[in-house]
């Protein structure tokens, strides 16, 4: 039992992590209609920075969220305004190649800063827990990093369903052409729309900083992470991408336990191939016909 | 004169002992191997330095197999076809050695691996492929044996990464327990990478073994390591097995990784010739503590290099020189065997160290021991 109970937790603990890189994924296809390929890179740039920010000025990875989230929005921004924006029409193979293309100068720039070096965060509370009883503990970093990811999904929601701004990103991505009849400015909201993925990758990148290690190629594997959970809870649902994580985290984590870890991702992909075989739009998504 | 001059330069260009030796590197310099690759690269580099003094001269052709096999065989044929090299020094990775190893053998090119593990790729008979490092199983019976040495066990639990490596270095390890009467209680093993093990963990303290034995490379140590600590998982002794557990990295991380037992192949402290000189001109050079990837692919490249140079650039006359010389330097004493059941294979002494206030230190075997063995595991703090 405290075995099931141990995985279970830590499972919805990493998920919320993982939700957090699926909403801002989700969120760009919404808007955008752009697959971008250069998330985890993205994510990746987070990672380092929070790592700057710890190592130079000595600030706490979880406080420099605030530093990181609105940094990470200017540089969503700038790629949409520089390069997404050119491409928005294009065929979509060469939208693909452009953020993979992007993606691929981060993690190289990166390299050539930083070395392929793994980056460790240690901070005080790197390994400590908080005993719940019966033999559980929970991870202190990784129960902050949930805290805080659910703070900000409960302020992303707020702002999408409640701001004027939210909205307008709400219409232009259920509907560009006619966002734009109706007075939207939809270039703006394509930027306001990455910026937010970005810094909401960021952001995820900063959480995961403490419990995880940092090197230039470690965006690989939350792209495919991202594209899962996006694909799961119905591309371009934000409530979807949150189910999706946390489903994919507590999976991952009753997989290892229960079947094996070697076979984790197995079964994560199995389930992934299941969902779309019966419910092709994804848990959440609406089909478009 | 100039006609002189001419003829001096010709004669200097075809004289063998100035004639640059083409030597192949295929290397993990990008991807996820890339840190440990970068060890290989250096060391390699500052053979093709002191070489150079010595007045032999090296065209190395770079491939950078990004850790993949496909790529790294696709290296092997452009350097055994186009590039036209007398021999190739690498890969990185167990898979990817795995997969260049055949094909050195149909283009007959002799192939020095410096650090893959997996036991097989020298267990194939193949001739034209030959090892620096010990194979997995050296690994696996190395700690094993220091465990027995220095308490009783009775359980293990492994928890190793689902790679090549990983696979067979517990699957070696774990025909040798069973040869010692020690009970395998849990075996686990996980794709490399994953951010949470703590529910893996969780399960293997709940059998409670007196050894947990862990295969993984760099990062994932110090991650095990970490959430081992969180569940509260307290063996008598943390074996760890490869390229994880020795790093600098892991031994800075003093909360988690004290007392933790690894093996290594190298290290600068031993007494083989050149050693300590190997590692301080490698810190004045590149900044780092080299790890013994630096010096199994240094002590290769100058095998490789001074063999060719005798057999003058020619494939098979390398071929048996490599096969029939003997070493001693950086590695200590080296010589391709053959030996139950391996071909080519460098029978090279493992030393066991531990993590003591921050350092490795050799605590086996007893004559290159500088430190005494901290036995059991201290308690979690």
């Amino acid at each position: 039992m405290a075995v099931f109970m141990q995985s279970l937790i830590s499972g919805i603990l990493i998920g919320g992590v993982y939700a957090l890189i699926g909403i801002g994924l989700t969120l760009i296809f919404g808007v955008m209609r752009v697959i971008n390929f250069a998330h985890g890179d993205i994510l990746m740039v987070g990672m380092y920075l929070t790592y700057i920010i710890f190592t130079m000025l000595g600030i706490d990875p979880f406080v420099s969220v605030l530093i990181t989230f609105p940094l990470m929005f200017l540089f969503g921004g700038f790629l949409q305004k520089v390069f997404i924006n050119r491409v928005l029409n294009a065929l979509a193979q060469n939208q693909i190649l452009l953020t993979i293309g992007l993606g691929l100068i981060m993690s190289n720039t990166v390299m050539l800063i930083f070395t392929s070096d793994y980056k460790i965060l240690t901070t005080s509370y790197s390994s400590s827990t908080i005993q719940v009883g019966g033999g559980v503990s929970v991870s202190t970093p990784l129960l902050i990093s949930f805290l805080i990811t659910s703070a900000i999904t409960a302020a992303l929601y707020w702002f999408l369903l409640k701001t004027d701004t939210g909205q307008a990103i709400r219409a232009t991505a259920q509907d560009r052409d006619a966002a734009q009849l109706m007075g939207i400015n939809v270039k703006r909201m394509s930027i306001i729309a990455f910026g937010l993925g970005a810094a909401l990758a960021g952001t995820a990148g900063a959480l995961i900083s403490p419990t995880y290690y940092i090197f230039p190629q470690v965006g690989g594997v939350f792209t495919l992470k991202a594209f899962v959970i996006t694909v799961l809870g119905g591309m371009g649902s934000v409530v979807g991408a949150t189910l999706g994580g946390i489903l994919i985290g507590v999976t991952e984590s009753m997989s290892a336990v229960y079947v094996s870890s070697g076979w984790k991702d197995v079964i994560v992909f199995v389930l992934f191939l299941l969902v779309l075989l019966f419910k092709p739009s994804g848990l959440m998504g609406k089909s478009r016909t | 004169m100039r006609k002189h001059l001419l003829a001096l330069g010709a004669s200097l260009a075809l004289s063998p002992c100035l004639l640059a030796q083409k030597i192949g590197v295929i290397n993990s310099m990008s991807g996820p191997e890339a840190p440990i690759g970068e060890n290989i690269t250096n060391g390699i580099k500052l053979a093709e330095e002191d070489l150079k003094k010595k007045g032999i001269n090296l065209q190395l052709v770079w491939e950078d197999d990004t850790g993949k096999p496909q790529i790294s065989m696709s290296a092997m044929e452009k350097l055994a076809t186009r590039d036209n090299v007398v021999g190739v020094v690498g890969p990185y990775t167990s898979a990817c050695s795995n997969a260049v190893a055949k094909l050195a053998e149909k283009y007959k090119v002799s192939l020095l691996i410096p650090a893959a593990a997996k036991e097989e790729i020298t267990r194939q008979g193949l001739k034209h492929v030959f090892r620096m490092n010990a194979p997995a199983d050296k690994y696996a019976s190395s700690l094993i044996d220091a465990a027995l040495s220095l308490g009783k066990p009775k359980t293990i639990a492994f928890v190793y990464e689902n790679t090549d490596f990983g696979t067979s270095t517990s699957k070696t390890a774990k025909d040798y327990v069973a040869t010692k009467g020690i009970q395998v209680v849990s075996d686990v093993s996980y794709p490399k990478g994953s951010a949470d093990y703590r529910s893996t963990l969780a399960q293997i303290k709940s059998k409670n073994p007196d050894l947990v034995f862990m295969v993984s490379y760099v990062a994932d140590a110090i991650l095990l390591m970490r959430q081992s600590k969180e569940v509260g998982l307290q063996p008598q002794a943390f074996l760890g097995a490869g390229a994880g557990f020795t790093t600098t990295e892991f031994a800075k991380e003093r909360a988690i990784s004290e007392s933790v037992i690894s093996c290594t192949q190298w290290t600068d402290d031993v007494s083989w010739p050149g050693a300590k000189d190997f590692g301080t001109r490698y810190k004045a050079k590149f900044g780092k503590e080299p790890t013994y990837h630096a010096a199994c692919a240094y002590a290769s490249m100058v095998i490789m290099a001074e063999t060719a140079r005798n057999a003058g650039g020619d494939r098979a006359k390398t071929r048996d020189a490599l096969k029939a010389g003997q070493w001693n330097g950086v590695m200590g004493e080296v010589k391709f065997a053959d030996y139950e059941g391996f071909t080519n294979q460098n029978n090279h002494q493992m030393l066991v160290q531990q993590i003591i206030s921050g350092n490795y230190e050799t605590i086996l075997p007893t004559k290159f021991a500088t430190k005494k063995a901290v036995y059991p595991f201290p308690k979690w703090k």
